[in-house]
């Protein structure tokens, strides 16, 4: 008896000890993220960072400014939630409502397998097809462009978002379809009117979620984005190149020296993006949480 | 129409809304409902009582074509709503709806505001704005809600009582101006109180519409209809007035259920 008692109660600590492990390794990676950015204070002063316009981390007069890469990043993550989100409610709703269960079924493994493929082929497939097709459409000196990346983006943010609203729409319960057909609402009414409205916190919650796969992707856009810290202007720097937080850290990483201001601002670009992300998955979590029904 | 239906039930009434004949329908291939003939008098409470799985809800459904949204569902016979076949080439579901109300089981208000919620019906039918405020206080008034929802028709219909939910279902449907209404075991899930009103109700309405109503409470059904119809596995073993089936049934199965031997 006490032997089982004391069985169970190592298996428990262990898992425990497994689940505190996450928790740990993440402050570990805020503590260590945090700590190197706030080096990067001695040298430039919070204010110059935030609002700075210039990024040139290796000139003589060397500028933090993390405007440009900011920038970069909001133009093409903006830019593929105006491709994806259309694309992928519309998908949603269609593989919920729409579709016949049998065609339904058919299409839902080729949307996890595009979530499954690697950022770099992605990348390569971006570079190989699209960059042309960009130049060649726009007529532009190059096609490695803000929008380039934000088709990309967009198609790799598809899954998760078509995912997560095909989960919320299809929890509305049937009975309140019912209730509309029955007032002689047509399909479609009952779709536009009733189903997605009540799915609505859930379908935000999915554009959310695929705004955070977006702003995190690195290696794709390194690829097809043209890596040029400029501020874009808007509307038209969507055709301009463009440089992104993940792809500056991911292309200067390697060749700063440790402990130096570049490595330090690196570092403190870094912060930012994991500020970025974890608001916007803070808040898809805040909203999910509302969509779940109350009527049954 | 006699002609085209053969046995047909039929309590001695006036005037039938709705007249079904030999109406079968599979799930499948499983016969949910047999030959089921009879005539549903207009302007009056019909109760369609009998155990679970009798087919009393499958045939409620196949008067405003629910079952349409059933997959595998074959029906044949016939429904004549206002000597018009509902199942004919030429039929318009949405038109047929809105002529045959229905409330279900459990109450199913929309997520919205409970003026939303019935003005949904008059906003999709095309109804003109400046008339929808009028349309919503009267569906409010004949549902008996319009006291208790007056000073907060902004507020989410989720926030009302289960009764109250009920309620503004009803609401709801009145508000698309049907001429049938449908009740599917609508105090199943319900509190007594809540019961009690919505059988008031009901008996309020017949004034305006036809109603049929599938209950699982044969008390219910004594109380508050003026036909009666017993189901038992798919058939229809006996329609008349409630009266009569319930102090001289003529069948004995009907005599069972009605005394409580099953069911």
């Amino acid at each position: 008896m006490f032997n089982r008692n004391y069985k169970e109660k190592t298996i428990e600590s262990v898992l425990f000890s497994v689940s505190a492990l996450t928790v740990v390794i993440l402050l570990l990676i805020c503590l260590f993220l945090f700590r190197d950015s706030l080096l990067l204070f001695k040298e430039t002063s919070l204010l110059d960072f935030l609002t700075g316009k210039f990024w040139y981390p290796t000139s003589v007069n060397r500028q933090f400014g993390l405007l440009p890469l900011f920038f970069g990043s909001l133009i093409v993550t903006a830019g593929a939630i105006l491709f994806a989100v259309p694309l992928g409610i519309a998908s949603a709703i269609y593989i919920s409502e729409i579709a016949h269960p049998k065609v339904a079924d058919a299409l839902k493994p080729f949307i996890e397998i595009l979530a499954g493929i690697p950022s770099v082929v992605f990348g390569f497939f971006g570079l190989v097809i699209l960059v042309p097709a960009v130049q060649n459409t726009f007529n532009l000196p190059t096609g490695q462009t803000a929008l380039t990346g934000s088709i990309m983006l967009g198609i790799m943010a598809l899954p998760t978002i078509i995912t997560i609203s095909e989960d919320a729409i299809s929890s509305v319960p049937s009975t309140i379809k019912q209730g509309s057909l029955a007032l002689g609402a047509t399909r479609w009414q009952t779709i536009y009117k009733v189903i997605v409205p009540a799915a609505l916190s859930g379908i935000s919650a999915a554009v959310m979620l695929g705004m955070g796969r977006a702003i995190g992707e690195t290696m794709t856009l390194m690829m097809v984005t043209g890596n040029t810290a400029v501020i874009p202007s808007f509307p038209g720097g969507i055709l301009d190149p463009v440089r992104t937080m993940t792809a500056t850290i991911a292309l200067e990483m390697g060749e700063v020296p440790q402990g130096s201001a570049h490595f330090h601002a690196l570092f403190a670009v870094g912060t930012v993006l994991f500020t970025i992300t974890f608001l916007i998955n803070l808040i898809a979590d805040l909203i999910k949480n509302r969509y779940r029904f109350k009527v049954d | 129409m006699t002609e085209v239906v053969q046995n047909i039930a039929q309590p001695r009434v006036a005037q039938p809304h709705i007249t079904v004949g030999n109406l079968n329908l599979w799930y499948g291939e499983k016969q949910a409902l047999k030959n089921i003939s009879m005539h549903i008098p207009k302007n009056s409470v019909t109760a369609l009582i009998g155990p679970s799985g009798c087919g009393k809800s499958t045939f409620i459904r196949c008067l405003n074509r629910m079952n349409d949204l059933v997959k595998n569902c074959r029906i044949e016979g016939k429904v004549l709503i206002e000597n018009k076949d509902i199942y004919g080439a030429d039929v318009d579901v949405v038109e047929l709806r809105k002529q045959v109300g229905m409330v279900f089981q459990k109450p199913n208000p929309f997520p919205m505001s409970i003026y939303d919620n019935v003005a949904y019906g008059p906003r999709i039918h095309g109804v003109n704005k400046k008339d929808i405020n009028g349309v919503v206080e009267g569906a409010l008034h004949s549902a008996a809600l319009w006291d208790e929802t007056s000073d907060r028709l902004k507020s989410p219909a989720l926030s009302l009582s289960g009764g109250q939910q009920q309620r503004l279902c009803i609401a709801r449907t009145l508000a698309v101006k049907p001429r049938i209404i449908l009740f599917d075991e609508p105090t199943s899930a319900l509190d007594p109180i809540s019961t009690s009103r919505i059988e008031d109700l009901i008996m309020n309405l017949k004034k305006d519409y036809t109603i049929v109503i599938v209950t699982h409470n044969m008390q219910q059904a004594a109380r508050i209809s003026d036909y009666t119809g017993f189901f038992f596995m798919g058939e229809l073993i006996e329609f008349g007035q409630t009266r009569q089936i319930f102090h001289s049934p003529k069948e004995k199965s009907t005599e069972d259920y009605i005394t409580g031997r099953f069911g």
